[in-house]
């Protein structure tokens, strides 16, 4: 662990820690492989090392090379080990270092990964999750700003899900490797320093205790969705989105890093007199249709922000969701912000690339002023 | 604080290794990105290493004199967690600016 654990004294944190994305989520695999042992960890430098983000920090000399171990320079054979260990009864969780590395692995992902379910008729299911550092902003060079949330949530069998924050990222992992099926999971690297509260599965339990003999005091703990409360830690609350703020007249709805920047906005709009609703839509294969629908249904106008390129985008998906059930309440075509049709471009243009700030206000403004006829 | 190892480049044109000829930096002193830390002579030429990114030298590697292969630990940092990434670095949280401001008449909804 390269993160020390503060336990907050308040009254509200009680049971919380304060931890980075990449805390978060080295507390999620450390607890993962104690309580399974049949998980194991691999990948590039996530060994001695601890991954070039120190997500695996440690693991190896807490939980013994032979369960977390480095690999040769090969993502295809990270992924055909995985796949194999599977077969054999292990809950792999493979690592590729960074986004663009995924492409030479697409075939054991695609043709083997997300099918050994579906050809085998269930016999054998394929309990891996592969992290994927993903999406841009930490001006980086080629292959390492990509967002691949389309790719591969167009491959049947695969699920595909990315945290917004540490909370996130410590509940969605855990999720993920307990799930029965292969799942990408998107890690936002630009947020991995970004810290945040992080109820832990002790926490939440101690805590879920406590509620049982005061029931009364459940019913005060949800604000909004910013923080979890032990029933945010069952599987029903971390199968589809979450409302990362409520609103009534937009919904701003976004994944991974463009959540934060989306609350972001959402502040500002409130400067104007606009009520902006931020929807983590968290899964990205399955999406979570009818969290969508409560609320664009509510606030009648949508726009969808991703940092991948715009045409065939999740967008594009989102949208058609929004419209094929919102389509009599609409007041204005859903607007997509997002990257640009080109390559993902050098450190130096990220940020005119990325959705900044003032796009997606232009986007909001485009839809408030919208006109039928 | 993380630790971070920094092995002997490929020095390039299938050089295999290096020569320590001089230490510019000491251990415990606090290096900048791009700050020449050692001078190695190869088959080629004498050369100055620039450190690949600031950190306190927690550990030196190799006596002037002394071989080291390209892949072989030169020089250990310790860094801050929030740069240890190797690749890339995470800018600092701005306060957000804006031009763009929203106008809209809400009354006919």
């Amino acid at each position: 662990m390269s993160e020390t654990l503060t336990t907050s004294e308040a009254g509200a944190g009680a049971g919380t820690v304060t931890l980075s994305l990449q805390g978060a989520l080295n507390l999620a695999l450390d607890e993962l492989l104690a309580e399974d042992p049949k998980a194991l960890v691999l990948g590039e430098d996530v060994g001695t090392l601890g991954g070039v983000f120190r997500v695996t920090s440690g693991l190896a000399a807490k939980h013994g090379a032979e369960r977390v171990f480095d690999t040769p320079l090969a993502e295809s054979g990270i992924l055909g080990m995985s796949i194999g260990l599977a077969m054999a009864g292990f809950h792999p969780v493979p690592e590729v270092q960074f986004d663009g590395f995924a492409y030479p692995a697409i075939n054991q992902i695609v043709c083997q990964l997300a099918r050994m379910n579906y050809r085998s008729r269930g016999a054998v299911p394929m309990p891996v999750t592969l992290r994927v550092p993903s999406f841009g902003g930490i001006r980086a060079p080629e292959h390492h700003g990509e967002s691949l949330e389309a790719l591969f949530a167009h491959v049947p069998g695969l699920k595909v899900v990315s945290p917004a924050d540490p909370q996130q990222g410590y509940s969605l992992l855990k999720a993920a490797v307990r799930m029965p099926d292969p799942v990408i999971f998107m890690e936002p690297k630009s947020r991995y320093w970004q810290k945040g509260e992080v109820v832990t599965e002790a926490a939440a339990a101690a805590s879920a205790a406590a509620a049982a003999s005061a029931a009364a005091a459940a019913a005060a703990t949800n604000d909004g969705g910013r923080s979890l409360g032990a029933a945010d830690l069952t599987d029903a609350g971390l199968t589809g989105a979450r409302i990362a703020r409520p609103g009534r007249h937009l919904t701003l709805v976004a994944w991974g890093a463009m959540v934060a920047r989306c609350l972001q906005v959402a502040d500002l709009a409130a400067e104007d007199g606009i009520d902006v609703e931020v929807l983590d839509l968290r899964w990205l294969k399955p999406i979570d249709a009818e969290a969508l629908a409560s609320s664009v249904g509510k606030t009648r106008r949508a726009v969808v922000v991703h940092e991948g390129p715009r045409t065939s985008g999740l967008g594009a998906e989102v949208a058609q969701l929004v419209t094929e059930r919102c389509f009599g309440t609409l007041k204005a075509p859903v607007e997509r912000v997002t990257g640009f049709d080109v390559p993902y471009p050098s450190g130096d243009l990220e940020d005119e690339y990325i959705p900044n700030i003032d796009r997606i206000l232009f986007g909001i403004q485009r839809v408030l002023e919208y006109k039928r006829g | 604080m993380a630790e971070l190892p920094f092995p002997l480049p490929d020095l390039g044109e299938g050089l295999i290794e290096a020569t320590v000829l001089e230490w510019l930096v000491a251990e415990g002193d606090q290096v900048e990105r791009n700050q020449p830390l050692v001078e190695v002579e190869t088959t080629k030429s004498a050369l100055e290493l620039p450190s690949p990114q600031s950190g306190k030298v927690l550990k030196l590697y190799g006596a002037p004199g002394e071989v080291i292969k390209v892949g072989e630990p030169l020089i250990v940092f310790e860094v801050a967690d929030d740069t240890a990434g190797i690749v890339g670095t995470v800018p600092s949280e701005d306060a957000p600016k804006r031009r763009v401001r929203l106008n809209a008449n809400l009354d006919e909804d």
